[in-house]
Parts: C-alpha cells; structure tokens; sequence
C-alpha cells in the first residue's frame, strides 16, 4: 500500500481509501481529502513532521501520522 | 417591527464577519475578540418593518462536532431560536464549501446563500451562475462581495424575502438508489401517520435515520413504532451499502454530498482563466520553506514587539505629558489637601499609568489581528507544530497561544478549536505563560526603567520569548505527569492569504482600545480610588507632627546657618536620630539634604502605618525571599484584579512614598531608582507566570467546566510564580 507520507514534493496522487477512525475521517473528508479526489503534495517541513498538500481550490496541512492513514496510487 | 433572527453559517474565512460588518454598516456590534470568532456575536440592522439580528456563528466545515467550537456552531443549528440561515460561502473555493451547505440543506430550515468574495472570484475568472444554481436548490443565492459592498441589498431583500414567505424545502437529491430507499421509509412513516415531537419532516427523519445519526435515533427509539421500523431500515442500509460498496455510512454521506456539489459545481460554476490562483503558493513557498520558514516567522515576531515598543514609545510620551500636565494644573486649583491628594496621586497617578500603555496595545492587538486574517497564522501552526509536538502541545495550540498575547480570555475560548478535551485543557494551562497586554505596561515600565532606550525593545521580546519558552516547558512537564493521554491529530486548512480589509483591521483595533480605555475609565478607576485610599488613610498625626517638628528645627538651622558659622544645635535637634544628629553639619546644602531624607522617612513612614502598609508588612515575609519590598508585594496582590492594576498600585505607592520632584516626575524613574536589578527581574518573572486575572480565571473555569482544574490553576501559577522568582533573584545577585 502506498501512502500519502510517501508521495514526493510536487507530486500528484489519487486518494483511494482512507483509513482512519470515525471523527478523523470526517474532518478529512469535509476538509475535501474525499476519496478519489486528485492531491498535491507541495511542502513539507523539515524534520519531515508535518506536509501541505493542495486539492483543487484549497490547502490542507496533515502531520505524517494523519498522511500514513491516507491510501493513495499514483496517477 | 418585527425581529428576525438569522443565522451566519460557514465554513472558517468565507468572510462571515465581515459580510455582517457590510451588512450593518456602522450598526454593527459584534463583540467579537480579536482573531477567531468565537462566542456567538451579534449585529442589528433595522430596516423598514423589520429589525435584524445576526448572529455570528463560529465558522465550522461540516456539522459533526469536531471541536467544542464548532459544536457551539451545531449546538445552535439544531436547538437555537433563528428565523433563517444565511449560508456564506467562499465563491472562490465552491466544491468544499457545498459540503457543508448540503448538510445545512438536511436541516430543512430557510436558508440563503452568499456567495462572497465575488471580487476575488471575478479576478480568478471564477464565474458562477447564481440564477441556475437558486433554481437547482431552491435557494436563493446572491454574489455578493463584502470587500465591495456589491450586492448587498440584493442579499438583504432576499433574506427579508424568504422570511416573509414560508418554507419551500430545499431540492437536495441524492443518487436514484439512496432515495429509493428513503421513499420507502418516508412512505411507512406517513401510512402511520407518524408526526415527530419536533416538528422534523418525515423525509427528514428518513434522511437521519439513513445517516445513522444519534439525535434522530434517540428520537425515534422512543416511539413504539420502532420494533416495525427497524427491519425496514435494516433492509434500507443494507441496500445502500451493497450499491455504494462500502459499509462505513460516513463515506457513504460523504459520496453522496460530493456527488451532489460536484454535480451542482458542474451546472453552475465556469472557469475561464487560471491568473493569479498560485500566488498563495508561491508565497508559501517562501513563508513555510524548510529552512526559512522558522527564521522567517521569528523575525516577523521580533518585529512586532520591537514596533510595539519603538512605536508606542512615541505617543506614550505625549500621554505621559499630558496626564502629568493635568496633574500639575488641578492639584493647583484644588485646595483641600484630601481631594487633591485623591485626584492628583489616586485617580490622575493610576489611571495616567494605564492610559498610557494604551499605543502599545492597540498595535499588539494590530499585529495578532493581522497574522489572524492574512492567513499567516496556520502556517505558523504548520511551521511549529513539528516543535510543538515534541512538548506535548498540538500545531492548532499556537492559534490560542498568539490569542494569549492579546488576552487570555478570548485565548482561553480559541482553545476550543483544539478536539481533545487533554489537550486543550493542557494549552489552556500554559497560556498563562503567553504574557497577555495587560502585563504589558509592567514589561514596558520596567525594561524601560532598567535597559538603554535602543535595548528595551529586544528585552521585551526575550520577556515574551522566555516566558514562551518556559510554558512549553510546563506543557512538557504537565503532559508526562498531569495530561497523559493520545495526541489530537493534526488536520488544518491552509487559508489563502488574503489582505484585511483596513475597516476589519481598524474595527477589531478600535473595539480592543475602547475596551481598554472602558477598564481603565471604570474599573481601574475604581482600583485607583480603593488603593489611594488604602494607602494614604487612616492619618497618623503623631508621626506627621513629629516629624514636622523635627524639619522645622533643621530648617531654623538653616536660617541660622548663614549669619553664624557654628550654631549650637538645640535641644530638640539633638533628639533625632544618628542620621540627622550626624546633619549637624555645618554646609546649608546638607541640611538641605537632610531635610529631604526626612520627608522621604516621613512618607514612608506614613504609608507603613496605613490599611495598606499594614497589609504589606503582612504579606512582605512571603514576597522577601523574592527581593520584593512590600509595595511590591502589594503591587502584585492587587494585579489579581487585572494586571494594568500593577503599575497604577506602584504610581500611587510611590508617588505618594516619595517626594516627587521636578527632575524625577516619571514613574520610570523612581522604579529605576528605588528598585535593584535583581528584585526587579524576580518581579518581572513573577508577573510573567502567576495567575492571569480574575476575569480570566472565570472564564477558564467555564471553559475549563471544572473547578478541580481551576483550583490547579490557581496552585500551579502561584508555585511556579515563586519558585521561578526566587531562582532569578538568586541568580542576578550572585551575578551582579
Ligand atoms: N477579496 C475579498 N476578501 C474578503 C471578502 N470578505 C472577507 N474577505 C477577507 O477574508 C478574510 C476573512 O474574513 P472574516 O470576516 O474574518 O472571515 P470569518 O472567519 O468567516 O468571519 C479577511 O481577511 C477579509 O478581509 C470579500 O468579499 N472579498
């Protein structure tokens, strides 16, 4: 399985499944990181902690234990 | 005239704010604290027949309860008393937005959407068809821009509009197999003529029933009806699970809404040209690089305090010359000696001391209200959360922990944006450590007083910095001991960066001076008079006369020191003490110099034996291991009831303790002067840790919803207060 942690910068992937509990899951989705949805990761910081990813008109910030739970294939 | 109510619903940054501001106009009051939204605000507009109230709902991405802030915002949705909901959204960011608006839709409550930014929209060659998209709904929707003021009475005679006319449910449409199997629970529904409590539809009962949610399911586990309803439903889910593939509801919602707003997004939304949409990201390229970011962000932070201080410094020394005019020009026009000691050392000495702190604040506020709505402030969490981390704190803290530099009140409420109930009881202990802007004027005071003009602003930074410093230290220290428990994930939307709209600026800056000046002008007043008179009653005659006596003597001397060299001294100057016996001196200067040092005894003395010396002395022994004398002491006992008290309680103490000459007018100076660098640096790291005031207190056992918490609060400030003193004092002596 590949994950979102490990997706390089300015690299674009498709969310396939997310596998985090109920209320995490939620937040993910309504943030708009839905599956089949196109991301982007952009930054990350530098002791690799936390990640900026874009989809579509927005930002979303992750820590990299939140992007491990978020199953991704490359385009 | 009729009241209508209206609910403000959106997701973070869509301009909720300022959408009312451009609504109401100048009849906008909205209690609103620098930064986030938290408490619900509200504004009034009267228009012909109809007085509107806007109620500024914390904004909010989807209507589950994610964090205690956005639950007030579901809270009110669901249980509330409003007229209408006035969607706003983002015209620029529709798809997510639509997300929360299909959920708003579920509520079947009136509705009307804003579309605004408009302006940016039109910029980013974002056209959205509203026409088609009121018809799709069934809502109307407006574009309006609250930057502009386009279309805002459009938006009102929509609002009033839908008001007057009654509810036409909103289209929401979920794919043919979902409401297939919403057809079929709605049709049992009615063939038994069930009615809920609440007045929810019965498609609405389908839909909450379907989406699995509690409050609908409490609802109707009650009713005897269940036992025939429950197979059906089972049956139902099971049918949308097999179609959907999938077994967890939430993605189940989840598909069906983005299917809904893409569908919507596809009808409505044309987008010509990609111009200007990457400038946030080329700006973020730069703001949260790995390696510049932090520098980056640190010298942002060094700029401000240093421009709160270089900045404020100027018209702080007109304020202090105009208080001190005034002083000078009603103590002269007043001649009972009583009330001109009250106007001229109470009320003009202690509120002067506090006004005058007042340019500082309001760029304070200025700053946090700037990195709140450029949208730099979730970077900062982004760029800081890797550190944060390590102290058992979470990205999001930073948000309350800025607030905290403002004040800890609306900082204790922005905790709410943190979901874990540990962590955000853990931030909202160590926001104490985020000196607020009412222990300010005691920073600017004293690093003024004890630092070169050219150093005084970094040595408020470091104050602000070390006490940063020492609460992540805390935060460490409670987390392993006190607040053990799994970490809050970390999920944030990195706004785009906007400018503010100076009105915004200027309105969140005014409303915090008017607040201040408001405290200053009641409460501090009130602080002043109580200390005055604490401190200047009950009279002692005896010493007054005694010492009185005794100057007389010495300024016959002095008289009689000019035709004879030596005089014998009489009698009665023989019976002061050593250090005017000494005084026998034949130089007039001395004499001089001895008569002040009599009057500086005099007052000291005096003070000693009132109400408030007497409370001094009672105290001193807990404040001496501290270096702090009992004004001091006093000082700090009385900033419980806010800090700006500290520098009003030590204007009057020693303006009323010391003779105050022309050459040493400045409060500044005495402190300088009567103070030592070690006692001085002890009470500043005092003032930095112990409890933040008592309105904040309250608020954080609100907040808090435990007094077993507050109590801690209350012991673990206090402690840390202390013992951190008492090792800064030791140290800067040994040092010195
Ligand atoms: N260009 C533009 N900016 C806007 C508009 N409305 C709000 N803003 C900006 O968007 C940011 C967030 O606004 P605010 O009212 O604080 O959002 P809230 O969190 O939803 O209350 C601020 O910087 C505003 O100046 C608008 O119509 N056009």
């Amino acid at each position: 399985m590949v994950d979102l942690s490990q997706i390089n910068k300015n690299q674009k992937v498709l969310i396939k499944q997310i596998h985090a509990q109920n209320t995490l899951k939620k937040r993910l989705f309504s943030l708009g990181l839905g599956v089949g949805k196109e991301v982007e990761v952009v930054e990350t910081s530098l002791q690799k902690n936390t990640i900026k990813v874009a989809l579509g008109f927005s930002a979303v910030a992750l820590r990299f234990d939140e992007a491990k739970m978020i199953e991704v294939e490359a385009r | 005239m009729k009241k209508i109510v209206i609910a403000l619903v959106g997701q973070p940054n869509v301009g909720k704010s300022h959408l009312a501001n451009a609504i109401s106009g100048s009849n906008l009051k909205i209690g609103n604290f620098a930064g986030v939204t938290v408490e619900k605000a509200t504004a009034r507009l009267s228009t012909e027949d109809f007085a509107i109230e806007f109620i500024d709902l914390p904004g909010l991405y989807s209507l589950e309860d994610f964090s205690a802030d956005e639950k007030v915002t579901k809270d009110f949705l669901l249980t509330g008393e409003y007229d209408l909901i006035l969607n706003v959204i983002d015209s620029t960011n529709l798809d997510r937005n639509l997300m929360l608006t299909t959920e708003l839709m579920e509520l079947q409550k009136k509705m009307v959407i804003a579309l605004n930014m408009d302006d940016e929209a039109i910029k980013e060659g974002i056209n959205i068809n509203s026409d088609a998209m009121s018809k799709i709904l069934s809502i109307p929707c407006v574009r309006v821009s609250s930057k502009l003021k386009t279309n805002i009475d459009l938006l009102v005679k929509q609002i009033l509009h839908v008001t007057k006319n009654s509810l036409v449910t909103p289209k929401l449409v979920y794919s043919d197999e979902v409401e297939e199997q919403l057809q079929t629970i709605v049709r049992f529904l009615d063939d038994k003529h069930f009615r809920s409590p609440n007045s929810l539809s019965n498609r609405q009962i389908a839909v909450g029933l379907l989406w699995q949610k509690k409050e609908i399911y409490a609802l109707m586990h009650e009713q005897p009806l269940y036992i025939e309803l429950q197979p059906l439903l089972n049956n139902a889910l099971g049918h949308v699970y097999m179609y959907c593939q999938c077994d967890d509801i939430e993605e189940v919602i989840n598909r069906q809404h983005t299917a809904f707003a893409a569908g919507l997004g596809a009808e409505v939304l044309s987008v010509s040209k990609v111009k200007n949409r990457n400038l946030t990201q080329k700006i973020d390229t730069l703001l949260i690089h790995k390696l510049f970011g932090l520098p980056i962000f640190i010298f942002l932070m060094w700029g401000l305090f240093q421009l709160t201080f270089t900045l404020g410094e100027i018209p702080m020394g007109w304020i202090e010359d105009t208080f001190g005019w005034l002083g000078e020009t009603i103590g002269e026009s007043i001649t009972n000696e009583a009330l001109k000691s009250l106007i001229v050392d109470g009320i003009i000495a202690g509120v002067g001391s506090v006004i005058m702190f007042l340019p500082n604040i309001m760029i304070l506020f200025l700053g946090i209200a700037l990195l709140e709505t450029t949208g730099y402030m979730s970077r900062a969490a982004f760029l800081l959360d890797g550190f944060f981390h390590k102290f058992g704190l979470h990205g999001k803290s930073f948000v309350p922990l800025v607030t905290g530099f403002g004040c800890s009140v609306p900082a204790y409420m922005a905790a709410r944006t943190l979901k874990n109930k540990k962590d955000r009881l853990l931030t909202m202990f160590i926001i104490g450590f985020m000196s607020c802007g009412a222990r300010l004027p005691v920073y600017v005071l004293f690093a003024g007083a004890f630092f070169e003009e050219s150093m005084a602003g970094n040595a408020l930074f470091a104050i602000y910095i070390i006490g940063a410093l020492m609460g992540l230290i805390a935060a460490k220290i409670l987390r392993v001991t006190a607040f053990k428990g799994e970490d809050e994930p970390f999920v944030m939307e990195m706004p785009k960066y906007r400018l503010p709209s100076l009105k915004l600026l200027w309105f969140v800056v005014y409303s915090k001076s008017i607040m201040y000046i408001k405290k200053a002008g009641t409460f501090i007043l009130l602080a002043s008079m109580l200390i005055w008179f604490i401190s200047s009653y009950p009279k002692n005659i005896l010493i007054e006369e005694e010492y009185a006596t005794k100057i007389e003597a010495l300024q016959a001397q002095l008289e009689e020191a000019a035709p004879a060299e030596k005089t014998e001294a009489d009698s009665e100057a023989k019976a002061i003490e050593e250090a005017t016996a000494n005084a026998e001196i034949k130089e007039p200067a001395s004499i001089e110099d001895a008569i002040a040092a009599l009057e500086n005894e005099k007052h000291e003395k005096l003070v000693e034996r009132t109400y408030l010396g007497i409370m001094g002395k009672a105290i001193e022994p807990a404040f001496a291991p501290l270096g702090f004398d009992w004004k001091m002491g006093v000082a700090t006992l009385s900033g419980l009831a806010a800090k700006e008290v500290i520098v009003s309680t030590l204007g009057v103490l020693y303006s009323l303790g010391d003779e105050v000459t022309e050459e040493d007018t400045s409060l500044r100076e005495i402190i300088a002067s009567n103070i030592s660098l070690a006692s001085a640096m002890a009470f500043i790291v005092f003032v930095m840790v112990y409890l933040p005031c008592l309105a904040a207190t309250a608020v954080f056992a609100k907040e808090a919803e435990s007094l077993k918490y507050t109590v801690y609060l209350v012991i673990f400030t206090f402690a840390t207060a202390w013992i951190l003193a008492f090792i800064t004092y030791n140290i800067v002596n040994l040092l010195a």
